[in-house]
């Protein structure tokens, strides 16, 4: 069981000065499912890169189980915390959907039977069992992003992190990616997910941390984050709060951050 | 599309032409000449340099058609900068190997251990050094004050096909774009436990995975370009408008020639002898 | 100008199996289409069908007939066709010409190449540039701008060539929800202005702000066709693969629960 911490982490970019955190504190604990939001430039896509090695902190440190980020490198990061990048157009380079899924568990050492059931497992997970021997640019974009999940699926790291795993998936596909969250988490393993799907956030993710300027400006729950009090801090950030969340204002029902909340609180008051 | 008058009809009260920040002239009257010149300018200086003999010529070629029109345009000191750079390790070297070694001289300037810097070396070397000066500064002083985008256009209004400009234009974007690609591959790959540092074969067997995805993503994106071009008429044969192109006068035009004219003199001269 | 596809088939270039099947479909003057469907349903072919694309410069086989206001245009070339529909995709980077240093010369690109006298094209761009209220980008370089407005210059790009018709694949599928709605209002006052338009989208939330016909593809085929808000509303939209729309996901979950009463939809409604 991971735990993943986030102290004062300061990162300021090379090449231009761009001081993309400033003062991050942020602790994840195993089981977890949480989401990451902000606009562009809010420093999440740099965060989401110190927790697996990819930049390292100018201040401040990351730690894995304890351990400092720093003293490992980022393929020995690989194994304990394993990232799903935006374009699966950007990874995908093999000539198979299986030889794809085993590049990941191959780096980490995995052979042989435990090596094929992790792979049947990942491609299970995200639909693609009937297609181990798809060449990659056959499958439509959305299976390709889903190919990309199941790719890091595969190494069976204790944190997930994706990088807008739903954006231009399908209904289907928004769906499976829901559905192995909640089952990655079932097995108390963390998931971190940076998204601007508020609606997805609200209604599969158990933590929302809001970021602007480097900075965390909101985290809790989506019952809080999605309140009428957390709406200026997120319109500050050009982000909508789902619409359950305002019609649920509108009645007077409290907060209501999902369709599910919403009704209960409606049949709760008839 | 229905409707369609109203939207290309410009708003009331706005008459715009082409802005002024398209086709922004140079900020020196040497900038402002026309791309054609300043390459001819460039190129005739550079055969010059080769074509002339003795020492004084070159200095003053050099002067002439370097150092000055660098003062006008305001940018001596990045040319110095620049094509020293550019020329310093050939013209080292050409300079010592002629310095110590040239043939068949006599007059000793100075001994280091067995090897003996000469008089006639010297010479010699000097003049190597200053026709490499001069290519050198000819072509850097084009590059400072000559915008390439520029040049492609007044080839373009001058009858060259779009598709070459265009070619020139968008391959010198490919490379930055490649290597960005590649970058971002290389840390989803990471990400994946490939290992970057370690031995040299784990090293090769790592290009595999980057390489694949740079080429097959360069492809898919070729495909994709060419699709919003044809959409926007790239591929209609026969010439097409330009917003802007830089002006040109009879009177450069007179000058390239002379320039040519002058250059050939040299050449037909120095071949023939008349003059050594 | 109408565009009309009779009994049109579509094949991909050594595929076994055909990506489009007996589409009959009108693209009539001042009409928005709104196309939705899971994802390898059709969508981008059908778009590349419509524009002329395909078989042009993606190749494959096609079937049926395409006529413009009667005329067969089997015979027609690429860039005569694309003076008459224009066709925007997905990703606002690739579709930018890459020479062109300012926003107005990006825009320009295309009046230029047809070789319409200057004053034509200057004053296209202007238009174009106005239509989408980005006049004020016009100095600025195309390839410096983000998602949302790179996307408004692409499609400006398109709106110079002065079509007759619109065919945008999924605008907003790549962009933030800042970008998206950008886009999305760009739309709407295209088609407020009588713009002919077929767009596809993930987003149903969208079709249903900006189209008046909604058609669903499945597997090639059109699953269902109609007026936007019965099409969004049809149950079958679900097991199609299609998102619903939030408003019509929450009302139909209320229903199921039985506390879908007048609060709730005066609370929709405001």
């Amino acid at each position: 069981m991971a735990e993943l911490v986030a102290e004062s982490l300061v990162h300021v970019y090379r090449d231009g000065g761009v001081r993309a955190l400033d003062g991050v504190d942020l602790r994840i604990g195993p089981g977890e499912r949480v989401a990451l939001v902000g606009q562009n430039g809010s420093g999440k896509t740099t965060l989401v890169r110190h927790l697996n090695g990819l930049l390292r902190p100018t201040e401040g440190r990351v730690t894995v189980d304890g351990a400092d980020a720093t003293t490992m490198t980022v393929a020995q990061l690989a194994s304990r915390v394993g990232l799903v990048f935006q374009d699966p157009d950007r990874q995908i380079f093999a000539g198979s959907v299986r030889a794809e899924v085993e590049f990941g568990p191959r780096n980490l050492g995995r052979s042989g039977a435990d090596l094929r059931a992790g792979v049947a497992e990942a491609l299970d997970a995200v639909g693609l069992a009937g297609d181990v021997g798809t060449n990659p640019y056959d499958l439509g974009q959305s299976r390709r992003k889903l190919l990309a999940l199941a790719s890091v699926l595969a190494m069976r790291t204790q944190v997930l992190v994706l990088d807008e795993p739903t954006t231009g998936q399908d209904a289907r596909g928004v769906e499976r990616v829901r559905a192995v969250i909640e089952s990655v988490a079932a097995e108390g393993r963390s998931v971190v997910a940076i998204s601007h799907d508020m609606r997805f956030v609200a209604e599969t993710f158990e933590r929302v941390v809001v970021m602007r300027a480097g900075r965390i400006v909101l985290d809790g729950p989506p019952t809080s984050v999605f309140a009428r009090d957390g709406w200026d801090a997120l319109s500050s950030t050009y982000l909508e709060p789902p619409l359950a969340a305002t019609v649920g204002d509108r009645l007077s029902l409290g907060s209501t951050p999902t369709d599910e909340t919403l009704i209960d609180a409606l049949a709760r008051s008839a | 599309m229905a409707g369609r008058d109203r939207l290309t009809d410009p708003p009331p009260g706005a008459d715009r032409g082409v802005p002024d920040f398209v086709g922004r002239p140079g900020p020196s009257a040497y900038h402002r000449l026309n791309p054609l010149t300043k390459a001819t300018l460039a190129t005739v200086t550079a055969i010059a340099a080769v074509v002339l003999g003795g020492l004084i010529g070159p200095i003053v070629l050099v002067t002439a058609a370097v150092i000055v029109p660098a003062v006008v345009g305001r940018v001596l000191g990045r040319l110095i900068r620049t094509a020293l750079l550019l020329a310093l390790p050939i013209a080292v070297s050409a300079f010592l190997v002629n310095l110590f070694f040239f043939p068949g001289a006599e007059t000793v300037l100075l001994r280091v251990g067995p090897i003996t810097a000469t008089a006639e070396g010297l010479g010699f070397a000097l003049e190597i050094l200053v026709r490499i000066l001069a290519i050198s500064g000819a072509v850097t002083l084009f590059y400072l004050t000559t915008r390439p985008a520029d040049l492609v256009v007044d080839l373009e209004r001058r009858g060259v096909s779009p598709r070459v400009g265009f070619v020139a234009n968008a391959s010198v974007q490919t490379v930055p774009a490649m290597v960005e690609r590649a970058a971002q591959i290389t840390a989803a790959q990471r990400a994946r436990g490939m290992d970057t540092e370690g031995s040299i074969w784990r090293r090769i067997r790592g290009v595999v995975p980057i390489v694949g995805p740079v080429i097959l993503g360069s492809i898919a994106e070729v495909e994709e370009r060419t699709m919003a071009l044809e959409a926007r008429g790239f591929t209609r044969p026969g010439r097409r408008t330009l917003l802007w192109s830089p002006p040109d006068s009879g009177l450069e035009s007179l000058a390239r020639w002379a320039l040519l004219a002058a250059l050939l003199a040299l050449i037909v001269g120095r071949v023939t002898g008349i003059w050594a | 100008m109408t565009i009309s596809l009779e009994g049109v088939g579509y094949r991909y270039a050594g595929a076994t199996r055909p990506s489009l099947l007996e589409i009959d479909l009108d693209l009539a003057d001042g009409v928005v289409i709104g196309l939705a469907g899971p994802s390898e349903a059709g969508k981008t072919t059908l778009c590349l069908v419509a524009s002329g694309l395909a078989p042009r410069t993606v190749g494959g086989q096609i079937r049926g007939r395409i006529t413009l206001d009667g005329e067969d245009i089997d015979a027609w070339p690429m860039h005569r066709l694309s003076q008459r529909i224009g066709i925007g995709f997905q990703n606002p980077s690739t579709q930018l010409s890459q020479v062109a240093a300012t926003v107005f010369e990006e825009v320009a690109f295309g009046p230029m190449n047809l070789g319409v006298a200057r004053d034509e094209v200057v004053a296209r761009t202007w238009a174009a540039l106005d239509s989408l209220g980005i006049d004020g980008l016009a100095e600025r370089d195309p390839q410096r701008l983000s998602g949302g407005p790179q996307q408004l210059v692409a499609i400006a790009g398109l709106l110079a060539m002065r079509p007759e018709h619109l065919v945008l694949d999924e605008p907003t599928a790549q962009l933030d929800p800042a970008g998206t709605r950008l886009v999305a209002e760009a739309i709407a006052r295209l088609a407020a202005d009588g713009a002919s338009i077929l767009v596809a989208e993930q987003k149903t939330d969208l079709l249903a702000e900006v189209a008046s016909t909604v058609i669903v593809l499945a597997e090639g085929r059109i699953a269902l066709r109609g007026p936007a808000s019965q099409v969004l509303a049809d149950p079958r939209l679900v097991e199609l693969g299609v998102a619903e729309p939030a408003a019509i996901r929450l009302r139909r979950a209320a229903v199921a629960a039985g506390v879908d009463d007048d609060r709730l939809k005066g609370a929709l409604r405001g």
